[in-house]
């Protein structure tokens, strides 16, 4: 059976384009509850990135098995499941905890399994000699790291951050499923109202989440500039830098 | 006085037993040399010294104080003992500035304007004043390794252990490398040196020690080495290595 | 620069972790709604109305308290008011055995029974459609809906084949249906001649089925507010009395003249743009309303505005 398609005549589509635009706004509003919650949940992924993969580079066995099975888990489990997990999980024993906390841990969790891998990638290609002649001047291991390693380790890890940076940003939107209003949400109210409308407002949507990409890609290769030590090449994580002046 | 005293130590890698009993001594002042053919555990011994690797047997002694199986603080006892490495080892993320003062920063808890003071005189001793501001990868070999000597004295070290300092510098920057080491040796600075530079160990060595397979073969100030060693396979080995470095001042 | 750096980053996690909670000082209490569900609750330029959220904002006039109306997916709905992290849902909510266990619900406010939608052409009818003698032999319902459940008790049930397809929103469905993926779609009454006005020419109502749901306002169990009462007290106020007939069905009394009457003259029946004009004209009424002669005068000139 034919479908009559309306939205290929071009009346409507211009009117459509109008509609779209009254709820631009709103849908803007609502895009920066996804920004918050890609920052939080960055920020906890970070966090404990950066815990577990010097738990895996450093600590033994004790500290260590556990780091990789940690890794293991939340690279495995999708992240809509991980969702799930943390907001109806909580609820069947009565607790409710705001979607927007739900996601950022299940999300963050998530991410710091990613990350920690970027790190240790990171940590281990940085030559060993820097930790030998770090303590051989009286650091401990642990000033060491902090003061030696860490920063180096940091700025090689930025071009595969910035990767994850991408991966999570459209993982925003997965929140839907747990009853965040963020910018998916709100599109309902378009959706909903003007029903042959649907296709435009997902183009308009997909159009704002690649600006929002490409500007945090642009973001990260700003601070992949600054951050660049004169005279090294960062090579990504697996290289190590190339002294240009030899 | 002895300021460092090395007794008896063992190392063993594996099913290979690398230091098979080695023992010497030096005095405050005293700079020494370690020859031998590659592999027969000189720069191990040099990691045993300040635990970096820790021997199987036998003992250190640094200023009368046992740092080889002492229960005491390893990262206080590795401050006074200076290590430069092969690789240079600079700190990439560093200027040449930072990497001389971070330690005594970091480590002796000097305050940043003190270090920094502190490091600029260190830089201008091994004639790199003008480069404090500069990255290791904008230096040259010569350079990274003056810097790294400018790292070690910057903690007031009471010895300094070189491993092979000029092995992996292009033949033109050796030079430079040498003559801040000269300097030091002649300022009085306790110097234990990994290296072929006979010319260097002519010049300013108290001894020098040949090493192989594990033991000391033979030591004894350079000029009685080179002219009349005890052993046969000193000799030998003298003449091999005069032979393919050539001699330097 | 570093340093700057991590403060700047935790800063931001700590904002935007906060972001959520502004605690209003007086008596203020949460409405969840699940947004838009013409003619119950509609959304327009980022304000809230429609046939719910006017008339829990109206008791609240009437019990004296605040409401907070906030938009909150159908899917954690009834689980936030049961949690208690929610105060009042006002959602279009059919009071049935299992979900009266969950949440206490306000005396019935609305009688509603199933439509079911389908293609103007497709040569069926109610009984055929539902059967699954159609050509896809599949029909559509919102997910976690009475509808749904119902053609599964009593359809599926009694061993007819028919497929059932949930979608998450019955918008979707409605878009599957003028696609002809499905053969037809099952909603609540007034949702569907909602839908009608957007596909006229494509769709018509098959049937009425009378499924005799009646729909309330929920609060967490045992009423920790103690706002049912109140809410009850003021829907009479404005003009609706439930009262059991003598054929054991409930039936609403709705007073002549009064805010009730007039309210559901404005929302069922005119078109949407219609009410969506009414609502900007009038709006200000309600929202600053403060006694009944107010509440009155915002559904009278909602109901005039619509036959403009």
């Amino acid at each position: 059976m034919e479908v009559s398609s309306p939205i290929i005549e071009k009346r409507i589509v211009i009117e459509g384009i109008a509609v779209i635009g009254r709820y631009l706004p709103g849908l803007l509003q609502a895009l920066l509850t996804n920004v918050q919650l890609l920052l939080a949940l960055l920020a906890v992924g970070f966090a404990i990135g950066t815990v577990v993969a010097l738990l895996q580079v450093y600590a033994g066995h004790f500290l260590g098995v556990p780091a990789f099975l940690y890794e293991w888990v939340f690279r495995s489990i999708p992240a809509l499941v991980l969702l799930f997990l943390f907001y109806f999980g909580p609820l069947q024993f009565g607790v409710s905890i705001p979607p927007f906390f739900a996601a950022t841990l299940a999300l963050g969790f998530r991410s710091s399994a990613y990350q920690s891998q970027i790190f240790r990638g990171a940590i281990q290609a940085i030559p060993q000699g820097q930790m030998m002649a770090a303590r051989s001047m009286g650091m401990s291991r642990v000033r060491a790291i902090i003061s030696i390693i860490l920063p180096q380790a940091f700025r090689l890890s930025l071009p595969a951050w910035s990767n994850e940076f991408s991966s999570v940003v459209k993982d925003t939107t997965l929140a839907y499923a747990v009853g965040l209003n963020e910018i998916l949400r709100h599109a309902r109210f378009i959706t909903e109202r003007y029903y042959n409308l649907a296709m435009l407002a997902y183009l308009t949507i997909a159009l704002i989440f690649l600006v929002l990409t490409y500007s945090g890609n642009w973001s990260l290769g700003w601070l992949e500039k600054r951050l660049r030590i004169p005279g090294l090449e960062m090579a990504g994580v697996s290289g190590r830098g190339r002294n240009l002046s030899k | 006085m002895n300021l460092l005293k090395v007794e008896n130590i063992h190392k063993r890698y594996g099913k290979e037993e690398v230091l098979k009993g080695v023992s010497f001594e030096l005095k405050r002042g005293e700079t020494k040399i370690v020859i031998g053919p590659s592999g027969t555990g000189k720069s191990t011994l040099l990691r045993c010294i300040n635990r970096l690797s820790l021997p199987d047997k036998g003992q250190v002694w640094l200023g009368g104080e046992e740092i080889t199986h002492s229960k005491s603080n390893i990262n206080q006892l590795r401050a006074k003992i200076g290590f430069v490495f092969q690789d240079f080892n600079l700190f990439s993320h560093l200027t040449a500035l930072k990497n001389v003062s971070i330690a005594p920063i970091k480590v002796k808890g000097m305050k940043k304007e003190e270090a920094a003071k502190l490091a600029m005189e260190e830089l201008e001793r091994v004639g790199l004043g003008d480069k404090a501001d500069a990255y290791p990868a904008q230096l040259s070999g010569g350079q990274q390794q003056r810097v790294s000597i400018a790292r070690a004295l910057a903690m007031s070290p009471k010895l300094i252990l070189f491993d092979e300092p000029t092995s992996a510098l292009d033949p033109e920057l050796i030079g430079e490398v040498l003559e801040v080491m000269i300097n030091l040796a002649k300022d009085g600075m306790t110097m234990l040196v990994i290296s072929h530079e006979m010319g260097f160990a002519r010049s300013v060595a108290d001894e020098v020690i040949f090493m192989e397979h594990g033991v000391i073969v033979e030591q004894g100030p350079p000029q009685q080495l080179f002219s009349n060693p005890k052993h046969r396979r000193t000799g030998e080995f003298l003449h091999k290595i005069t032979e393919l470095y050539g001699e330097t001042n | 620069m570093k340093r700057k750096l991590v403060i700047s980053m935790v800063v931001l996690a700590m904002v935007a972790l906060g972001g959520g909670g502004l605690a209003v000082a007086q008596e203020t209490y949460t409405v969840v709604s699940d947004i838009p569900w013409p003619p119950f609750e509609m959304e327009l330029e980022g304000e809230f109305f429609g046939f719910d959220l006017d008339v829990i904002r109206a008791s609240a006039v009437v019990a004296g308290f605040k409401v907070d109306i906030q938009n909150c997916e159908w899917s954690i709905l009834v689980s936030s008011v049961q949690a208690g992290a929610k105060d009042i849902g006002a959602s279009g909510l059919t009071d049935f055995r299992e979900r009266a266990e969950k949440v206490d619900f306000s005396n019935h406010y609305w009688l509603a029974n199933q439509a079911v939608v389908i293609r103007k052409d497709s040569g069926l009818n109610l009984v055929s459609a539902m059967t699954g003698k159609g050509p896809t032999g599949a029909v559509g319902a919102q997910r976690a809906t009475t509808g749904g459940w119902w053609v599964e008790d009593n359809i599926q049930a009694a061993g007819f084949n028919v497929e059932l397809k949930q979608y998450s929103t019955y918008p979707l469905a409605i878009l599957d249906l003028v696609a002809g993926r499905i053969d037809a779609v099952i909603q609540d009454e007034p949702a569907s001649i909602s839908s009608l006005t957007a596909f006229p020419d494509e769709l018509t109502i098959a049937g009425i089925i009378n499924t005799n749901e009646y729909f309330g306002f929920i609060v967490p169990k045992g009423d920790p507010n103690g706002l049912l009462p109140r809410i009850n007290d003021a829907m009479v106020v404005l003009g609706v009395k439930t009262a059991m007939a003598s054929t054991g069905v409930e039936e609403f009394e709705i007073t002549e003249g009064s805010f009730w009457e007039n309210l559901v003259a404005t929302y069922f029946g005119p078109p949407i743009e219609k009410i969506e004009a009414a609502w900007s004209k009038c709006k200000n009424l309600l929202l600053s309303a403060t006694c009944l002669e107010d509440l009155e005068n915002y559904a009278r000139c909602m109901a005039d505005a619509v036959k403009e």
